[in-house]
């Protein structure tokens, strides 16, 4: 376990645990939860709340129908569960090898930048769109804005922007009011997950041209 | 009934369902497991209902694969983890987000239970039962001294599963104050511990 620095706040975690965040930012919080136990910790305590308010609701009775039909369907069942999730990548977080079939190298990296490759892993039908970002050794990013929230987890490396330097398990969520640079570590290359909810802003004409994390949101 | 009679039936109806739980781990015991559905399927209904009032349907549905999962992960159950009816939970959770994006015609082929999963089956943590009680009755207790305002908002969250968006449009309230009000309920329910 990696001791991470940068959390959700409580306000995403509690929506997390009640099951009302959009999946691609559970997404995020599912990947930063597997390198950090301060918020497994919370959300322990979190879902104990929901479950709480649960148990206050007026239970509302089940039919006998209902009962016969569930126990007949017991004997139906497979008596263990397949796992379905690949061994190829033990080093990543568990809730992303459903996107991820090879080994990291063989993803199918697209150049945006000669600093930045990304790969899309996932669309969602909100338009949110999850992908992974690969930034080279001391590579930078140039400085951009977003009109929706960007949500990024660090996954191997470093980098870090004006407010501060992240690593492995690394939570961030950046919104339409902030910009920034970021600049991976000079001495390994940087991969990150990153959503992002909304369309990007383009400020002008020449953004389009400088800003190559604008030109990989949206594009297609 | 008395607080401490209260909650000694309570702890007293929770272990009894937790035996049923290692029965059904342990013998496939379709007996315990009739008794685990007699007493969440109503609860689980409820949930179901909270969220989408009337979709009958819907709710026996969740029920159903709720009650299923139990069956299939009894195994998997740690209660030294979580105890009974926060596993239940965060399965009814995991159910209802999967049975929403189903009935969405246009949804992408994605897992959310692949997304959960490692809450419902993580490694065994720090907690100890009686440790898991005394925090099951504080939260309780936290949520009954809620001021009515913070325990709204929160309920629109866990149970009708909305986005603080979405209960700012419905309350007529600016995001921001559904947000201090989530923040307070959970400063008040002491989830803010210091890092
Ligand atoms: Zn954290």
């Amino acid at each position: 376990m990696t001791v991470t620095n940068h959390h959700p706040t409580d306000e995403l975690l509690a929506l997390y645990s009640a099951g009302s965040l959009p999946l691609s930012q559970a997404l995020c919080v599912s990947t930063h939860l597997e390198y950090c136990d301060a918020c497994g910790h919370k959300l322990r305590y979190l879902d104990r709340i929901g479950s709480t308010l649960m148990q206050k609701l007026k239970p509302s009775p089940a039919s006998a129908e209902l009962k016969v039909r569930t126990l007949e369907q017991l004997d139906s069942l497979p008596e263990k569960q397949v796992e379905t999730t690949s061994e190829v990548n033990s080093s990543l977080p568990r809730c992303l090898r459903q996107f991820i079939n090879c080994s990291c190298d063989n993803l199918g990296w697209k150049r945006v930048s000669a600093d930045i490759s990304r790969v899309e892993l996932w669309r969602d039908n909100n338009g949110a769109k999850v992908e992974l970002l690969k930034i080279r050794p001391g590579g930078a990013a140039a400085t951009h804005t977003h009109q929706g929230d960007e949500y990024t987890v660090v996954l191997e490396g470093s980098f870090s922007d004006e407010k501060g330097l992240y690593q492995r398990g690394d939570f961030l969520l950046r919104d339409q009011n902030d910009r920034h640079t970021p600049v991976a570590t000079r001495d390994c290359e940087c991969i990150c997950l990153a959503v992002t909810e909304g369309p990007v802003q383009l400020t002008g004409f020449f953004s389009r041209i400088l800003n190559p994390l604008i030109r990989r949101a949206y594009a297609v | 009934m008395g607080k401490m009679a209260e909650n000694q039936a309570t702890s007293d109806k929770l272990a009894s369902l937790g035996v049923c739980m290692r029965r059904v781990a342990e013998d496939r015991d379709k007996h315990a497991f009739a008794k685990l559905f007699d007493h969440y399927a109503p609860q689980l209904r409820a949930y179901s209902l909270a969220r989408e009032p009337g979709a009958d349907p819907i709710a026996d549905e969740l029920v159903q694969e709720v009650m299923i999962r139990v069956w299939l992960k009894a195994g998997k159950y740690n209660a030294r983890l979580s105890n009974l009816n926060t596993w239940i939970f965060t399965l009814a959770r995991n159910c209802r987000i999967d049975l929403m994006r189903r009935s969405n015609r246009h949804a992408n082929t994605i897992n959310p239970t692949d997304i959960f999963s490692q809450i419902e089956d993580d490694s065994p943590g720090p907690f100890q039962q009686a440790q898991i009680s005394r925090i099951e009755e504080s939260i309780k207790a936290g949520l009954e001294k809620l001021p009515q305002e913070q325990f709204e908002v929160l309920t629109r969250v866990y149970l009708e599963g909305k986005s603080h968006q979405q209960i700012s449009a419905e309350l007529k309230l600016p995001l921001g104050t559904v947000k201090s009000r989530v923040r307070l309920a959970m400063k008040k329910l002491k989830v803010l511990v210091t890092r």
